[in-house]
C-alpha cells in the first residue's frame, strides 16, 4: 500500500473515533431519556419515524463504524496474524460492507 | 505500560468489532423494543452489557492515549495519566448509565401485557372481593388488565402452590389472606409450598374485622347465647369457615378457645361457599371476614351477634364487639400481595408504589370501607416484618388449639 493510502487510513481511522466518542454519548443518553421517560416501543417509533435528523445522526453513527472497526482491525490482523496483501483487505472491505449495511438497515427500520 | 496498554485497545477494539454486528442484527431483525428492554434484564445479557462497558471504557481510554500521544507535547506520564483518567471517568460514566438503564428498564416497560392475580378462594369472599377492588384500579393505572384469578382448595394451598411455581416475571401475583402464608405452614403436614423461600412481600393491602353471624331464623340472638348453647352441648354446634387454617377458621378457633367452648369444624372451599352454607342453614354460626358478610347481613340473609374488633364497625352499626362478652378478645383479617421469588425488585417495588397510590385515593379508600376494610399500603419492608411476627403467633395458637392436618 502506497504511503499517501496509508496516510489517508490513518486520517480516517483518528477522525472516526472523534466521530464515533461523540455518537456513542448521544446514543446512550437517548436510550436512558428514552427508557427513563417510560417511552413505549409506539412512541419511541413515532419519534423517529419520518425524522431526518435522526436518520442523519445515525448514519454518520453506522459510516463512523464501518470506517473505524476495518482499519483497527487491519493493525490487529497485521500485528497478531501477520496478514498482509490484498486477501486481507478484501475480506476487510467486505466486513465494512456487511457493517454498513446492517447497520442502515437497523437505522432505516427506526427510520422508515 | 504503554505496550499493555496498546494491547489492550487491540483486544477490546477486536471484540467490539465481533460484537457491532451482532448488535446491528439483532436491532435489524426489528425486535420490538419494549420487548428488548425487558429481554436486556436477563442475567446472560446484563452479564453482557457490563462486559461491553469494559470494553468500550478500554478502548476508548487506550485511544485517547492514542491520539494524546500523537498530538500533544506533554510528558509520557502526563499522557498517560491523562488516559486513565479518561477511562476511568467514561467508565464510571457508562456505568451510571447502564445502571440506571438496568433499574429503571423493566419497571417502566412493565406490564406489556395482563397481570394475573391468584386468589386461593372462590368468588365472594373477602379475599377476592378485595382482589377484584384493587384490580380495577390498578388496570387504569397500568393500563393492562388485572385478571383474578380463583383457584380455591385446601386453605388457599392450591392456589398458592400454582403461584409458587408461576414464572417470576412480575405478570404472576399471588393475592392471599394472611393465614395462607403465616399459618398453614403449621398447619399442614404437607404443603406444597414454602411460605417463606417461594414467595415475597410487596405489600399489605387491606385489613379489617371479622363477624361473628347466624342464619336469619338462629335462635341464638348474642354472642352469650351462641356461647352458652356452644358450653351446654359440645359437640352439637358447627361452624362454617374457608378451609382448614383460613383465616375465617383461625378466627373461630380462637374465638372457641378464648371462649372455652366447643363447636364442629366444618370446611369449605372459600369463604363465599361457607357463608352460602350458612344462609342454607349448613351450619350454626361463622366468623367471617365484615367485607364478605355485610351484604348477607344488610339483605337479612344473616344475623350479625358481634364483632372482632375493639370497638363498633361503623359498618354495622348496633352489632357490639365480641370483647363486650369475652373480655379481651380481639381478632382481624388481612388481604395483601406477594410475588413468586425471584421477581425482579423493581417489579416489586412498582407494584408497591401503584398499591399505595391506588389505595391513597378517595375513591378506593370509600369503596374498601364500604366493604369493612380500611386500606394499609405498606413498605415491602415493613409488610415482611408483619408477616414474620404473625407467623410466629400462629404458631402458638396451632399449637394450643391442635389444629393439624396430615
Amino acid at each position: 500500500m502506497s504511503a499517501k493510502a496509508q496516510s489517508l487510513l490513518w486520517i480516517a481511522q483518528r477522525a472516526s473515533a472523534a466521530v464515533l466518542a461523540v455518537c456513542v454519548l448521544v446514543h446512550l443518553a437517548t436510550i436512558i431519556y428514552a427508557v427513563q421517560g417510560g417511552l413505549s416501543a409506539a412512541e419511541i417509533l413515532g419519534r423517529t419515524r419520518g425524522n431526518a435528523a435522526w436518520l442523519a445522526f445515525y448514519s454518520i453513527f453506522v459510516l463512523g463504524v464501518a470506517v473505524h472497526a476495518p482499519i483497527g482491525l487491519r493493525s490487529v490482523f497485521i500485528e497478531w496474524l501477520g496478514w498482509r496483501g490484498k486477501s486481507r483487505d478484501r475480506v476487510l472491505l467486505v466486513f465494512s460492507v456487511i457493517l454498513l449495511a446492517m447497520g442502515m438497515r437497523a437505522v432505516l427500520a427506526l427510520f422508515a | 505500560m504503554s505496550k499493555w496498554m496498546a494491547y489492550l485497545h487491540r483486544i477490546s477494539g477486536t471484540a467490539l468489532a465481533v460484537f457491532l454486528p451482532v448488535h446491528f442484527w439483532a436491532l435489524g431483525l426489528g425486535l420490538e423494543m419494549d420487548g428488548f428492554l425487558a429481554w436486556t434484564e436477563q442475567p446472560l445479557v446484563k452479564f453482557a452489557e457490563w462486559g461491553l462497558v469494559v470494553l468500550l471504557a478500554a478502548h476508548l481510554g487506550g485511544g485517547l492515549r492514542v491520539l494524546a500521544l500523537e498530538f500533544l507535547p506533554w510528558r509520557d506520564w502526563q499522557k498517560g495519566l491523562a488516559a486513565a483518567a479518561a477511562a476511568v471517568a467514561f467508565a464510571a460514566g457508562l456505568a451510571f448509565a447502564l445502571a440506571l438503564l438496568g433499574s429503571g428498564a423493566f419497571a417502566q416497560s412493565w406490564p406489556q401485557k395482563p397481570v394475573r392475580f391468584i386468589v386461593p378462594f372462590p368468588p365472594g369472599g373477602a379475599t377476592d372481593i378485595s382482589a377484584r377492588l384493587l384490580g380495577e384500579k390498578l388496570t387504569q393505572i397500568w393500563g393492562q388488565t388485572v385478571v383474578i384469578e380463583n383457584r380455591g382448595g385446601a386453605g388457599g394451598g392450591v392456589g398458592a402452590a400454582e403461584a409458587a411455581r408461576a414464572a417470576p416475571d412480575g405478570y404472576t401475583l399471588f393475592f392471599p389472606s394472611g393465614s395462607v402464608v403465616t399459618a398453614n405452614q403449621h398447619i399442614y403436614a404437607k404443603l406444597n409450598y414454602d411460605p417463606e423461600k417461594d414467595f415475597v412481600p410487596v405489600t399489605n393491602v387491606v385489613s379489617g374485622p371479622q363477624v361473628l353471624v347466624v342464619p336469619a331464623g338462629s335462635p341464638y340472638k348474642s354472642v352469650k347465647a351462641l356461647v352458652d348453647a356452644a358450653k351446654a352441648s359440645p359437640g352439637r354446634l358447627t361452624f362454617g369457615h374457608a378451609g382448614i387454617g383460613s383465616q375465617t377458621h383461625l378466627a373461630a378457633e380462637n374465638f372457641l378457645y378464648q371462649a372455652k367452648a366447643d363447636a364442629v369444624s366444618v370446611p369449605y372451599k372459600g369463604e363465599g361457599p361457607a357463608l352460602a352454607g350458612l344462609v342454607g342453614g349448613e351450619t350454626t354460626f361463622a366468623l367471617t371476614n365484615l367485607a364478605a358478610s355485610i351484604g348477607h347481613v344488610n339483605a337479612g340473609r344473616l344475623r350479625a351477634l358481634g364483632i372482632t374488633s375493639r370497638t363498633e364497625a361503623p359498618q354495622l352499626p348496633g352489632v357490639p364487639p365480641i370483647a363486650s362478652t369475652l373480655p379481651g378478645f380481639e381478632n382481624a383479617g388481612w388481604f395483601g400481595i406477594v410475588a413468586p421469588a425471584g421477581t425482579p425488585k423493581e417489579i416489586i417495588a412498582k407494584v408497591y408504589q401503584d398499591t399505595k397510590k391506588a389505595l391513597d385515593t378517595t375513591e378506593m379508600k370509600a369503596r374498601f370501607y364500604a366493604q369493612g376494610l380500611a386500606p394499609v399500603g405498606n413498605s415491602p419492608e415493613e409488610f415482611a416484618t408483619a408477616m414474620k411476627a404473625e407467623t410466629a403467633l400462629w404458631a402458638n395458637v396451632v399449637k394450643e388449639r391442635n389444629i393439624h392436618v396430615q
